[in-house]
């Protein structure tokens, strides 16, 4: 027989078993789409935020917890490590009753059939809350754990953004707003606010993105009027500057390359005029359900395939475009805040492979461009090995691709392309370039 | 010592019957040694001979926290039950479901210790429920067998599509964004 402890799906004692699972390389999102541990729906946002929250401090939360704890755990008692991040993350940034935090973060040991850690976990947690500044001080010492951000990572972004380093990971470490995409095919901007405000929510519109709406409070997309017909989407600012760069005529035929989950598929659908048509094709079949899904929701129509970039194959690969949009692989370091855990899971060996990863598809994939159209190469990243590096190395073995500068009142211009930044005009850090065909 | 493979639901030899045992020598010892290692490292608070694969009539209990009280029965049988009690019950057998069944407060077990002595001992509470949820075992019968049709055919779908899960080898895909 196995102990109950009649308190089945405590979203703490899941966050833990999750949050365990990061060291093993898996994400987040992936994790919480699995409808985790019997969590109540009532308890979900909850144990989002301790999962989110604790992985976005995680890299100051770790070595507090260093500090509090005599021995180190075992590699086996990983739950109950994430446990004690989880409750240092309550005590220190949540607006939980310090005694509550405890005391359920407690209770979870034994959920996680580890009831010698009781102890363990109720002195931890007490001993912060009385030596809080004194330990809080000794580790921020450490501008690593101060920012909560991993060395190499800093070390790339100062070298890179060396007046601004300090702004990028003080936005990465902020909850992102939520960005609405209103459907300008089928109503106004300025008439949705009219339907927010009919069902008592507010949104603010984001200054030189005319589809582009940020609400005043986090919910859940369904929840959003019109959003089962259609009539708006979830997607931030950044990721809708694509659609308007790609510059759409009448009639083109458009490639998305790695397009799922068909964000920006369905928005250049949305803005084309008088139609295009599209082809998306994505490598992995489950997450190209999901495009197909958005098109559907949004009443739109698209030629949708299952295909390698770097190894284009069938009809789609047959056929020449006028605009084609690359939006590759990448470090995802401009949407930390979104998913905090890519502090934890991206190693900086990960950034020659993904960069050698873009060269390859890149020029795979400019042969199917024909000439006199334009390749939107795109990334959420922030580094340069994966932005205007790339495109750099790009334009000097093409001979037939030439840039096309961007022009915009949003993000930086670089030596090449336009990069926008986390936390600036609500965005996060995208980056882009437009490739002509002569 | 060594740790058992503990069958899962619905293994059809959950369903089987121990025979009793005739004679507690070293061979039997060594099976609760190997249970209560088991059972330790799953970690539960009860594990019948059933549950991994011997037909021996053997289960061990151990309802402290701290793993220091065990308990070794030996043919058990139980006497007298009274009393009535609802508990929320999990089993090393069913993992991840815990579901509440009624069963007796209180019962009066005869059974053989370790050494072949007989015993006999009264328990309530969470031990009384422990006692019968694992005497069930060794008659082929699990805790899951007391909830409804519907929701036994729910549980064995649930841990079979697990399994699945388990046994496919799924590559692991960093987020792309």
């Amino acid at each position: 027989m196995k102990r109950s402890h009649a308190r089945r799906g405590n979203p703490r004692a899941t966050a833990a078993q999750l949050l365990q699972q990061l060291s093993a390389g898996r994400s987040l999102s992936e994790l919480l789409a699995g409808a985790p541990g019997n969590v109540p729906p009532r308890d979900l946002g909850l144990l989002k935020e301790f999962c989110f929250g604790t992985a976005r401090w995680w890299l100051r939360l770790a070595p507090l917890a260093g500090l509090l704890l005599k021995h180190p755990l075992k590699p086996r008692d990983g739950d109950i490590h994430a446990l004690i991040l989880l409750g240092l993350y309550q005590l220190e940034y949540m607006r939980v009753a310090p005694h509550a935090a405890v005391a359920e973060t407690v209770e979870a040991v034994r959920i996680l059939d580890k009831p010698w850690a009781a102890a363990l976990v109720n002195g931890v947690l007490r001993r912060f809350q009385r030596e809080r500044e004194t330990l809080l001080a000794r580790v921020d010492r450490d501008p690593s754990a101060r920012h909560a951000h991993p060395q190499w990572l800093m070390e790339a972004l100062q070298k890179e953004w060396p007046d601004r380093w300090e702004v990028l990971v003080d936005a990465a470490n902020h909850r992102p707003p939520m960005t609405l995409r209103v459907n300008l095919a089928r109503i106004s901007r300025q008439t949705y606010f009219e339907r927010l405000q009919q069902a008592s929510l507010s949104a603010r519109p984001v200054p030189g993105i005319p589809s582009a709406a940020v609400l005043d409070q986090p919910m859940d997309a369904i929840d959003l009027p019109g959003f089962t017909q259609g009539l708006v989407s979830v997607q931030d600012a950044g990721a809708q500057l694509a659609a308007g760069l790609l510059d759409l005529q009448r009639g083109q035929r458009v490639l998305d390359v790695c397009a799922a989950p068909g964000g920006k598929s369905t928005h250049l659908l949305e803005s084309a005029p008088g139609g295009v048509t599209l082809t998306a094709v994505d490598i992995d079949a489950r997450r190209i359900a999901r495009v197909r899904e958005n098109l559907e929701r949004l009443g739109l129509k698209a030629e949708i395939q299952v295909g390698d970039a770097t190894h284009p194959a069938g009809p789609w690969a047959e056929r020449h475009y006028q605009r084609i949009l690359l939006d590759v692989p990448c470090s995802a370091t401009g949407v930390i805040r979104r998913h905090p855990d890519i502090k934890l899971l991206r190693k900086a060996g990960d950034i020659p492979s993904l960069a050698a990863q873009q060269s390859r598809i890149l020029d795979t994939i400019w042969p199917l461009l024909q000439s006199g159209g334009m390749l939107l190469y795109a990334t959420c990243s922030l580094l340069p090995e994966e932005n205007r590096e790339q495109v750099k190395r790009f334009l000097a073995a093409t001979k037939d691709a030439r840039e096309k500068p961007i022009d915009g009142t949003w993000g930086h211009a670089c030596e090449f392309g336009r990069q926008t930044l986390p936390g600036e005009d609500t965005m996060d850090g995208f980056y882009y370039a437009c490739l002509q065909k002569v | 010592m060594a740790r058992l493979n503990i069958l899962c639901f619905p293994d059809p030899r959950l369903r089987n019957r121990a025979r009793p045992v005739e004679q507690v020598d070293d061979s039997v010892r060594q099976l609760l040694d190997d249970m209560l290692e088991t059972m330790y490292e799953a970690p539960g608070i009860g594990l019948a001979s059933t549950q991994v694969n011997d037909s021996r009539r053997v289960v061990v209990i151990d309802i402290s926290e701290n793993h220091d009280a065990p308990l070794c029965l030996i043919n058990p049988e139980i006497l007298e039950r009274s009393g009535e009690e609802e508990m929320e019950e999990g089993c090393l057998s069913v993992p991840g479901v815990y579901e509440t069944v009624r069963r007796a407060d209180q019962v009066r077990v005869q059974a053989l210790d370790r050494e072949g002595n007989p015993l006999e001992m009264a328990a309530e509470g969470l031990l009384a429920v422990c006692i019968q949820h694992e005497i069930d075992h060794l008659d082929g019968k699990l805790f899951v067998d007391y909830l409804s049709n519907l929701k036994r055919q729910r549980i064995r779908k649930k841990l079979e599509k697990e399994r699945r899960q388990k046994t496919t080898n799924e590559p692991v895909r960093q987020p792309v964004i």
